[in-house]
C-alpha cells in the first residue's frame, strides 16, 4: 500500500511537470500530425474512398488516429523518463529514497497516462471540431484514460528493461506502429486477410481503437463489450507487470 | 551495545558473474564516528556503501541501521541515510532549487518543511545565487556541491560520500573537508570512500583498509601507522664514507652515496644514540630526517602494493 504520500505525490507531479515543461516536443507534435492527417485525408483523399460502417473516411479514421497519440505519448513518456533517469545518473537518488516499488511505479505510470489522456482530449477537442460525433463523452474519455494508463505502464516495463534510446525506438518502430496499423487506424479490419484478423483478436490497440470509435461513432468492428473486458484486463495485466519488475530492482539495482 | 551502532554490515558478499566485487565484510560504525574507507579503485568500497543504500543487491549477508535491517525496514534505514554518489547526476529539466525540493519530497517531507533547510544547504554550499539555474548552466564544482546539498537536504544521521573529492579542485576540496568536520562535530555519523590518503588522515577517527572485496584491517590512523614495520632514519653525510663505521652494522641499513638509511621499528628512541655514534667517529652529519609514516605505507605494508597504482 502506499505509505510515504508526500513522496508519491512529489514524484508523480515531477513526471507531470517533466512533460509540460517540454511541451513542444510532448504537446504539440501530435496536435500537428492529427491537423495534417485531417487536411490531407479531408481535402485529397475523401472524395476517392467511400464511407465505411455508414462514416465518411475522414472521421472514420479519427479515433485511430487519436488513439494513436494517446498510445505513443503515454509510452514514451513513462519509459523515456525512466531511461534517461538512468543514463543521466538521477535514478539512483530516487532509489535510496523511502519510497516503495508500487509508490515508485505508480508514480511514472501516472505521469505517462497524465501526458497521454492530456494529447487525448486535446486531440478529441480537434477532432470534435473538425465534425467527429462524441456519441458518449464519460466512456470516451475513460477509454482515453484506460489505454494511457496501459500503454505507460507497458512504457515504463519497457523503459526499465532498456539501456539505451535505440532499444526504446526499436520497440515503437517495431512494436507500436505495427500493432497500430494492424490494429485498424486506417480501415476496418475485416478488409484485411484472414492472418492479419486473427492476429487482430490479441492486439490491444486494435481493441483500443474498436473501443473508442464505438464511444464516440458508434461503429466498431469488435463487439463494445469484448472491447471493454479485454482494456480493462489489459491495464490490469501491464500495471501488474510494471510493479512487479520495478519490485524486482531488475536493471536498476544491481 | 546494539544500539550504539549506526552501520553494521554482517558477512556481506556481491558478486557480478564471475567478479568477487564484495568478499565477506563485517564493519561496524559506530554513532557520530567518521569512518573512511581506503581502498584502490575497484577494492569494492563503492560497492559495499551503494549496499547500504539498497542500490546494491547483496549475494549474501545483512546490513543494520541503528538496528534495524534494510530490507525489513526499508522507510526507517533509507530515511536515516543520505548518500552523495561519485556520479554526479544530472537533471535538465528543473532549476536546482526545484531539485532539492523533490529530494526532500521523496522522502516525504513536504514543501514548506523543507523550505528552511534547503536554504541553509544553499547557502552554507556557495548556491543561493544560482539556485534558479537549471544544471547544464552550473560549473562542475558546483554541481558536486547540488549532490551534496542533496544528500543533507532530509538532515540524515548518516552521511555517506562516495569519492566526494574525486576530480575536484584544491579549494572546493577544503570547504567540502571543513564542512564535513562541521556536520561530524553536530554528531553525524560520516561514512567516506576515497583512494586519497591525506583526505583519509585528516578527516577520519577510523579508517578501514579493502582491498579485493575484503576489509583488511581497520583502527585509528595513528594506530594504524603504528602497524607498519619499515620506519627508517635518513642520514645526509657531509662527505663520503671513506670506510664504513663497525656500528653501523648493528642496524638495517643501505648506503647510496652520501645518504644512509637506517631501518629501525622506533626512529624516534634510536636517534640519539646513532647521533652520538657518529658524532664519536667524527663523522659529520649535514642532515637527518624521519620519514612520517602515511597510510600509503601501511596499504604497502599490508598488501605489497601501492594504493593508487
Amino acid at each position: 500500500m502506499i505509505k510515504n504520500w508526500v513522496g508519491f505525490y512529489t514524484l508523480s507531479s515531477r513526471e507531470i511537470m517533466r512533460f509540460f515543461s517540454v511541451w513542444r516536443q510532448t504537446i504539440i507534435p501530435g496536435i500537428v500530425t492529427t491537423l495534417l492527417y485531417i487536411f490531407v485525408f479531408g481535402v485529397a483523399l475523401e472524395n476517392r474512398i467511400t464511407e465505411i460502417g455508414g462514416v465518411s473516411y475522414k472521421i472514420y479514421i479519427l479515433p485511430g488516429l487519436l488513439m494513436m497519440n494517446v498510445i505513443t505519448n503515454a509510452t514514451a513518456n513513462s519509459a523515456s523518463s525512466m531511461l534517461q533517469m538512468k543514463l543521466l545518473q538521477t535514478l539512483p537518488e530516487l532509489l535510496i529514497t523511502p519510497l516503495s516499488s508500487l509508490e515508485l511505479s505508480l508514480s511514472f505510470i501516472i505521469g505517462g497516462t497524465i501526458r497521454g489522456f492530456v494529447n487525448g482530449v486535446l486531440i478529441l477537442l480537434i477532432c470534435w471540431l473538425a465534425g467527429m460525433p462524441i456519441l458518449n463523452l464519460p466512456l470516451t474519455l475513460l477509454f482515453i484514460f484506460l489505454v494511457a494508463w496501459s500503454f505507460s505502464s507497458l512504457g515504463l516495463f519497457v523503459g526499465q528493461l532498456s539501456d539505451s534510446w535505440d532499444q526504446l525506438a526499436l520497440i515503437q518502430n517495431f512494436v507500436i506502429t505495427p500493432f497500430s496499423f494492424l490494429g485498424g487506424i486506417f480501415y476496418s479490419i475485416k478488409m484485411l486477410p484472414a492472418w492479419a484478423m486473427t492476429l487482430s483478436q490479441v492486439n490491444p490497440i486494435y481493441y483500443a481503437i474498436s473501443a473508442l470509435r464505438e464511444a464516440t461513432l458508434g461503429v466498431s468492428d469488435a463487439p463494445f463489450l469484448t472491447s471493454s473486458i479485454f482494456l480493462i484486463m489489459f491495464t490490469v495485466a501491464t500495471t501488474v507487470m510494471a510493479v512487479q519488475l520495478m519490485a524486482t530492482g531488475k536493471k536498476i539495482r544491481f | 551495545m546494539k544500539n550504539n551502532l549506526a552501520i553494521k554490515i554482517i558477512n556481506l558478499f556481491k558478486s557480478y558473474e564471475n567478479v568477487k566485487a564484495v568478499n565477506g565484510i563485517d564493519l561496524e560504525i559506530k554513532k557520530g564516528e567518521f569512518y573512511g574507507l581506503l581502498g584502490p579503485n575497484g577494492a569494492g568500497k563503492s560497492t559495499t556503501i551503494n549496499s547500504i543504500t539498497s542500490l546494491v543487491k547483496p549475494s549474501n549477508g545483512s546490513i543494520e541501521i541503528f538496528g534495524k535491517n534494510i530490507e525489513e525496514d526499508f522507510r526507517f534505514a533509507r530515511s536515516k541515510v543520505g548518500i552523495a554518489h561519485q556520479e554526479v547526476s544530472q537533471d535538465w529539466f528543473f532549476p536546482i532549487e526545484q531539485l532539492l525540493y523533490f529530494q526532500a519530497g521523496f522522502y516525504g517531507i513536504p514543501r514548506n518543511d523543507s523550505k528552511e533547510r534547503i536554504e541553509y544547504l544553499l547557502n552554507k554550499l556557495g548556491l543561493f545565487k544560482h539556485r534558479s539555474k537549471k544544471m547544464r548552466e552550473l560549473s562542475g564544482g558546483m554541481k558536486r556541491r547540488l549532490q551534496i546539498a542533496k544528500a543533507l537536504v532530509h538532515d540524515p544521521d548518516i552521511i555517506i560520500l562516495d569519492e566526494p573529492t574525486a576530480g575536484v579542485d584544491v579549494e572546493l576540496r577544503h570547504d567540502l573537508w571543513s564542512y564535513l568536520q562541521e556536520l561530524h562535530s553536530e554528531g553525524k555519523t560520516i561514512l567516506l570512500t576515497t583512494h586519497y590518503i591525506d583526505e583519509a588522515e585528516l578527516l577520519c577517527e577510523k579508517v578501514g583498509i579493502i582491498d579485493k572485496g575484503k576489509l583488511i584491517v581497520e583502527d585509528s590512523v595513528d594506530n594504524l601507522k603504528k602497524m607498519v614495520k619499515n620506519s627508517s632514519i635518513e642520514i645526509q653525510l657531509k662527505d663520503i664514507l671513506e670506510r664504513k663505521p663497525q656500528f653501523l652494522n648493528d642496524y638495517e641499513h643501505n648506503i647510496d652515496d652520501k645518504k644512509i638509511h637506517i631501518i629501525t621499528d622506533k626512529p624516534n628512541m634510536e636517534l640519539p644514540s646513532i647521533i652520538l655514534k657518529f658524532s664519536e667517529k667524527a663523522i659529520k652529519i649535514e642532515d637527518i630526517h624521519i620519514p612520517q609514516t602515511s597510510l600509503e605505507d601501511v596499504f604497502l605494508d599490508l598488501t605489497g602494493r601501492k594504493i593508487n597504482d
